[in-house]
Order: C-alpha cells, then sequence, then structure tokens
C-alpha cells in the first residue's frame, strides 16, 4: 500500500465519521432533546419520540394503501356503469361520513383565551370545552356540511370534552387557540355573528373571538375509525 | 500529505452531513454509539502513529469491525432490554482516555526532552 491510497482511505474515513457527526446532531437538535441527567426521564422521553415516529410512519403507510385502494376501485369500476353508479355512490357515503378532504365556501371562527385582567371572573376568560360545542351546534344549526376543530374534523362520533386546561376533540387534546372551521353557505354561516349572538356572547365575557369568511376553507379528512360493534341493521 | 488529507475528508463530511436529511430518531442511538466506537479508533491510530507500530490495515478494520460490531451489541441489547451500549461506552470512552494520556506524556516528554537539551547547550557555552 503507498502513500496515495493511505491517504484517500484516510480522507473516505474522515468523510465518514464527520457526516456522522454532523447528522447525529442535527438529528438530536431537531428533536429537541436535552439530555437530561435523570435517567429514567430521558430514557421516557426517547420513548415517547419512538412512538411517535412509528405512528407516523404507520400513518404514512396507510394513506398509501388508501389511495392504493382507491385506485383499484377506479380500475375495477370503469367500463361498467352499474358499478360506476355503486362507485359514486361509495364516494358519496365518505363524503357524508367525512372520510375525504373537503374544500369550498364557509367560515373560520378562532377563539383565544382573554387576557383582561379586569374581569372580576378569570374563569369566563378561557375558552371551555362548552364554548366550542355551542359553537359547533350553531354551526351545524347554520348547515355547516364540514366542520373541523384544530384540524380534527368533527364527525357523527366526536365527542368534545374538557380535560382539566384541555380539550379533547376525537381523543386529540387541544387548547387556546382554538380554530374551528366550517363549509357551507358563508352568508347562512355569517349568522353566528350577529348582534346579540354566540360569538358577541363570548365577546362580552372577555374570550377573543376571531371571525373570517372565507372562499376558500380546507378541512381535512376523519383520521380516525368508525366501529359499531353493538348497532345492528335490522 | 496525511494531515492534508484526513482535513478535507472531515470538512466535506461536514458539509455533506449538514445537507443529508436526519436520520430517524430510532437509529441515532446506534449512530452515536458507532461515532463512538470510531472516535476510540481514531485516538488509537494516532497513539499508533506515536508509538510507530501504526498499521493502516488494522486501523481500518478496526475502525470498521468496532463500529459495527457496537451497532450489533447495540441492537442487541435492545432485544434483551439490556443496556449493552453502556458497556460499550464504558469501554470506548475508557480507552480513548487512556490513549489520550500516552499522547499527553509523548509530547510532555518530548517538550521537556527538549528544554533539557536546550539548557545543557546553554551551559555548555
Amino acid at each position: 500500500m503507498n502513500k496515495w491510497t493511505e491517504a484517500i482511505i484516510l480522507m473516505i474515513m474522515c468523510f465518514m465519521l464527520g457526516a456522522a457527526i454532523v447528522i447525529q446532531v442535527n438529528t438530536v437538535n431537531n428533536n429537541g432533546t436535552t439530555n437530561s441527567s435523570n435517567q429514567e426521564e430521558s430514557n421516557l422521553k426517547s420513548q415517547v419520540l419512538k412512538m411517535k415516529e412509528k405512528y407516523e410512519n404507520q400513518y404514512e403507510e396507510l394513506e398509501k394503501i388508501s389511495k392504493e385502494l382507491e385506485e383499484t376501485r377506479q380500475q375495477a369500476t370503469s367500463n361498467n356503469s352499474e358499478l360506476e353508479e355503486l362507485e359514486s355512490k361509495i364516494k358519496e357515503d365518505n363524503l357524508i361520513l367525512g372520510n375525504t378532504d373537503v374544500t369550498g365556501t364557509g367560515v373560520k371562527i378562532t377563539l383565544t383565551d382573554g387576557k383582561e385582567a379586569s374581569q372580576l371572573d378569570t374563569e369566563s376568560l378561557l375558552v371551555h370545552a362548552e364554548n366550542v360545542l355551542a359553537v359547533v351546534n350553531e354551526l351545524k344549526n347554520a348547515g355547516a356540511e364540514a366542520i373541523a376543530i384544530n384540524g380534527n374534523r368533527v364527525v357523527s362520533t366526536t365527542a368534545i370534552s374538557c380535560d382539566g386546561n384541555v380539550i379533547i376533540v376525537n381523543g386529540e387534546k387541544i387548547s387556546s387557540p382554538i380554530e374551528i372551521t366550517a363549509i357551507g353557505l358563508s352568508e347562512q354561516l355569517a349568522t353566528l355573528n350577529r348582534a346579540g349572538g354566540t360569538l358577541e356572547y363570548f365577546t362580552g365575557l372577555g374570550k377573543i373571538v376571531d371571525f373570517k369568511k372565507s372562499q376558500n376553507i380546507q378541512i381535512p379528512k376523519y383520521t380516525g375509525v368508525y366501529s359499531f360493534r353493538y348497532a345492528n341493521t335490522k | 500529505m496525511l494531515f492534508i488529507s484526513i482535513l478535507i475528508g472531515c470538512i466535506l463530511g461536514a458539509i455533506v452531513g449538514i445537507n443529508v436529511p436526519i436520520i430517524p430518531y430510532t437509529y441515532s442511538s446506534y449512530l452515536a454509539i458507532a461515532i463512538i466506537a470510531a472516535l476510540d479508533s481514531v485516538f488509537g491510530g494516532i497513539v499508533g502513529v506515536l508509538k510507530r507500530e501504526f498499521d493502516i490495515q488494522v486501523f481500518i478494520s478496526g475502525f470498521f469491525c468496532n463500529s459495527i460490531l457496537s451497532i450489533l451489541l447495540t441492537y442487541l441489547g435492545n432485544k434483551l432490554d439490556v443496556d449493552i451500549y453502556l458497556a460499550a461506552i464504558v469501554v470506548f470512552v475508557g480507552r480513548m482516555f487512556l490513549n489520550l494520556t500516552i499522547i499527553r506524556k509523548y509530547y510532555i516528554d518530548k517538550w521537556s526532552k527538549k528544554i533539557k537539551d536546550k539548557k545543557t547547550e546553554n551551559e555548555k557555552a
């Protein structure tokens, strides 16, 4: 082995070592892991991170597979009017169930915890689960076709409940600011903002309410699963 | 020339490392242990150079074998639910300190010798 090959091999090794160190530092920085001196704590932290990563990977896979399913179905049903009809029925049902991303005209309501210190009752400054529920109810009453709370689609099985200082929607924890988006006839949905309406009542209590009409509201699909075990069709 | 190539390798590695996407967190513990193993080999190599018994083949095989073996041991530890990587870290870092001591002693000896030589020269003059 002459000097040149030695130099090149050393260069390659240093290259690998340098790259590995920088990648590792980047990875650790990106995950915001500060090495805790408490072993238990850092173990738990890394476990959470690993679980999150696993979940993300699985979700990606699910997304891919459902796309494949759609494609296969489309291929199978083309050139057959009867099946095509069924296919369009499936699509319609999925739309009703909230299994598809939807866009359209609508409104965007943002509820934020108030900060006015002058308010005597600080409890009324906060956005509670009941407040969110009231807004969702009003939106439904105003003919909203699709509603999402902080990106969580409201479907027939959705529960909005209080869990200490957070609100749980579809099993996911959310907190102020709460962004409720709804698709429907925006003039009709805008009646929520009427004088003496729910939103004005909230403003009066000291909560911060932001109301916006929009031509382009995007609402993501429901990410959970429907499972009916006790309800049987006759 | 060796030093220049080492420097170029390190700089190129850092540049590539910055621009490469980060790895999943699950594998970062393996990469970390591999880095420690590789660093240990590097220090071993430096000591080898100082002792004039440096063998490039031993160095290269140590560099890669140590890294791969430590990754495999960490993996095995994960499967068995034993923190084997701790043992690997203790061994590698312990050896690193030993090698650092050898390097330090070598240079101290060298410099103290130089100073002594100068003194004797001055006395002679």
